[in-house]
């Protein structure tokens, strides 16, 4: 089936084809004719809407005609509101460089800000031997960006924001609740010859033609099959267990020194990030079955679950994980016997919002390159990484700033936008740096994910080395505030 | 040999160039290898176009081009636009042609305040890279791109083809002309805005009555822009030797060192036309391999440079 929508030339699925074919038998002969635009992004998700954002923002790029084509109805998202005591269990930890980027484009403002909460401290600890990185941040060792290490937001409020600020800024063809019924080449004519032109066709007989065709559209993206780029990686074999939960109360550090907390257990690790009031966002990679396990349960044993993730040991839960129910009179009766610091760990869950606990297959995915000829790919169409830093969404805001700098400059110096010859510096500097991060996420990832033999007692040694050494903490943690030198 | 030069074959660019840029062709001097250097100048006044030859004899058979070159360079056009061909210094060298022009274009004020909406035109325009670049930029007018091979101009006009936004026979019209034969503007002020003479004048026989036809077509005002090569060791040393015979990164007889024209030598060309030039705009490039072209002050002593020269009168 992949070889089958790798084929170059022609993205079509199988049913797709035959919807197709009827369609073509409908209107052959009608010759509809491609509008043809600077930029077709396919894709309407953080990346996408960042990057015609950033484009139309920008004096030098504006003036480009730019397409954003989406499945989805834009307008629902766009008004997409909830009230101040629920959130979404999608939420994204966005860097400062992030939230300065969104600020250059004159985006932040449109998000609900009563909705995003910075945080300034992490918490990282190993659950089978109780190695501890403290992420705080030294006194006087404060960096220009001020304290916050990321913030928490729901990705609704930033699409939201970003569809808001694109139609304030206006001069985007919005094609959503569209269905991309295959991409193909154009054709040459007596005048033009298209035939390197990526034409998007939409249901209905719409087809868009493309100097740049943007894949935004996800890990699975048609765009980057339609171009024949290979994405190699591997699947974890776990899932990301999302919920959002309600805590005691705002937390140990109260409302302006909030903590965000991840475990590292043989599963996989579980996070706890701070969200406004008493609320928290929860990642928990865990096996499939342990996640089938954990949606399965009520709200009280799921409760029962997430507290004993940041407080029993392995043991326990592995055995809490056999039961089909019942988990909450169990870890009250463990607790009694788990001996723990209770402040270095998240205030307890009293509460879980209906209907958010889900769960996604967690992998890892590069694509080959992030180009081809009219074609370039940003965000999880170009790579997927294990949430556990929670870099996916900033990597993508990455690459979205660095093409968008790169589209500037071709455009100023009179390039073709579309050509490889003009999207080589997006990848230059984009892709060894996702590079790089998607492979510490991996091995941090494999290298906590064992529960016994010989690398347990050296991966502790590694942690308590690292809380140690004051000065290289402060590295990764402005690696992870974005604002450090520029590794990652 | 053909006597004056045309502007030639410049076409262009064709690329090899590493570090030169330039591609230029060899075997237009009797001696065809690889000259040794020796460090005599090139007095463009001394050359028999600057007696004059030419315009006196204006008439458009003679011609700057000389046909060595235009074969040499039509042989390449085939992998003009492979980004990864022969030509690839050129394309990553074009961008530095726009920020040149335009440090020219800023540092005399404008007289109104309207947007920029300027005539380009492109001696040797080759496959078309500058042209192209010049015509996609929403502060041109137009751009006339002249070529003497018609094998190149089929490559260009072809490669317009493949993008809309270029208007190929409006705002962005090639002609199969030599400067000689391009009719000479009726009045000063239908010059052009921008006359752009790129890695051409290294490839002609008689700089001096070249670039005294070339100035015609620049209105007062404009800008006569240009880049090159030093003929220095280091651009012997880097383009015959290195390029050419050790590393064959470039076709042999791309170039021809004792055709290159030092800095100081175009200095002394355009101050001598009596007040019709300004002072020239010079910059420097070092093509670094893996990085592209970088701008070096003080390197158009010793390889590629921009050169940028107002028309004042």
């Amino acid at each position: 089936m992949d070889a089958v929508i790798r084929r170059r030339g022609a993205y079509v699925c199988r049913s797709c084809t035959q919807r197709f074919q009827r369609h073509l038998r409908r209107t052959y002969g009608s010759a509809a004719q491609p509008d043809i635009y600077d930029v077709v992004c396919v894709g309407a998700g953080p990346a996408g809407l960042s990057l015609l954002t950033a484009l139309r923002a920008n004096p030098v790029t504006a003036h480009l005609r730019v397409a954003l084509v989406e499945a989805q109805d834009l307008a629902k998202v766009k008004l997409w509101t909830l009230p101040p005591d629920r959130f979404s269990n999608r939420c994204s930890s966005l860097t400062p460089s992030s939230v300065l980027f969104l600020d250059q484009i004159g985006a932040w403002r449109h998000l609900a800000r009563e909705r995003v909460q910075a945080y300034q401290e992490m918490q990282v600890w190993d659950g089978v031997t109780g190695a501890r990185i403290e992420f705080d941040w030294a006194p006087g060792s404060t960096p220009a960006a001020g304290t916050t290490i990321a913030y928490m937001n729901e990705n609704l409020n930033l699409t939201s924001g970003l569809l808001k600020r694109l139609e304030e800024l206006g001069g985007v063809s919005v094609f959503d609740n569209a269905k991309i019924e295959r991409i193909s080449y154009g054709e040459e004519t007596e005048d033009l010859d298209l035939r390197e032109w990526p034409v998007v066709h939409l249901a209905g007989g719409k087809q868009l033609s493309a100097r740049l065709l943007v894949g935004a559209d996800g890990a699975n993206s048609p765009v980057r099959s339609f171009a024949d780029i290979e994405a190699r990686g591997w699947d974890y074999n776990r899932h990301g267990v999302v919920a959002t939960l309600e805590l005691e109360g705002e937390g140990w550090g109260g409302e302006h020194a909030k903590i965000a907390y991840q475990r590292f257990l043989p599963t996989g690790p579980v996070a706890m990030l701070p969200l406004p009031g008493k609320y928290s966002t929860l990642v928990w990679s865990t096996t499939p079955s342990n996640a089938s396990l954990l949606k399965s349960l009520s709200a009280k044993d799921f409760i029962a679950m997430v507290n004993a993730a940041f407080r029993l040991s392995p043991t326990d839960l592995e055995y809490m994980h056999t039961q089909e129910s019942g988990q909450a009179e169990e870890y009250s009766w463990r607790l009694e016997h788990t001996p723990f610091d209770y402040q270095a760990v998240p205030q307890t869950v009293v509460g879980v919002q209906e209907g958010t606990v889900a769960s996604f297959p967690l992998r890892l995915r590069h694509a080959d390159t992030y180009i081809r000829e009219r074609v370039a790919l940003v965000g999880d169409a170009a790579h997927t990484i294990h949430p556990l830093a929670g870099q996916g969404l900033n990597q993508g805001q990455g690459d979205v700033q660095s093409l968008a700098k790169t589209i500037e400059y071709a455009v100023s110096h009179g390039q073709d936008i579309g050509v490889t010859m003009s999207l080589e510096p997006y990848v230059s500097e984009r892709y060894a740096a996702n590079h790089v991060l998607l492979g510490v996420c991996d091995k941090l990832h494999k290298l906590y994910s064992a529960g016994s033999g010989p690398l347990v007692p050296l991966r502790s040694l590694g942690l308590s080395a690292v809380n140690a050494l004051g000065p290289l903490k402060s590295f990764l943690m402005n690696q992870a505030a974005g604002n450090g030198i520029k590794v990652f | 040999m053909r006597p004056l030069l045309r502007h030639g074959p410049r076409l262009s660019r064709p690329a090899r160039p590493l570090w030169r840029t330039a591609a230029r062709v060899a075997q237009s001097t009797p001696a065809a290898g690889p000259c040794r250097p020796s460090q005599r100048s090139r007095q463009l006044s001394t050359t028999p176009a600057l007696q004059h030859t030419h315009p006196a004899s204006a008439s458009a058979s003679s011609s700057s081009v000389n046909e060595t070159e235009i074969s040499h360079f039509s042989a390449l056009a085939a992998s003009w636009w492979d980004p990864h061909g022969p030509s690839r210094p050129l394309h990553l060298m074009n961008p530095l042609r726009h920020d040149f022009i335009r440090t020219c274009l800023s540092s005399s004020p404008s007289s109104s305040s309207s947007p920029p909406a300027l005539r380009y035109l492109d001696v040797g325009c080759g496959g078309g890279i500058f042209a192209e670049s010049a015509a996609r930029l929403p502060s041109t007018l137009s751009v006339t791109a002249i070529d003497p091979s018609p094998t190149i101009l089929a490559v260009a006009r072809a490669h317009a083809r493949r993008d809309p936004a270029l208007g190929l026979g409006k705002k962005l019209v090639y002609l199969n002309e030599t400067i000689e034969s391009l009719p000479v503007p009726e009045s000063p002020a239908e010059g052009f805005d921008v006359v752009s003479l790129f890695e051409v004048i290294e490839h002609v026989d008689y700089p001096a009555a070249f670039l005294d036809r070339v100035g015609q077509f620049v209105r007062p005002g404009g800008w006569l822009v240009l880049s090159t090569i030093a003929r220095t060791w280091t651009s012997w040393v880097t383009t015959n030797l290195v390029a050419e015979d050790l590393l064959g990164m470039v076709p042999k007889g791309t170039h021809d060192w004792n055709k290159y024209i030092n800095e100081r030598e175009l200095r002394g060309y355009f101050d001598g036309q009596d007040g019709v030039w300004g002072v020239p705009m010079v910059m420097g490039v070092v093509y670094v391999p893996g990085l592209g072209w970088k701008e070096v002050r003080g390197s158009e002593e010793v390889g590629n440079y921009f050169f940028g020269v107002q028309r004042v009168a």
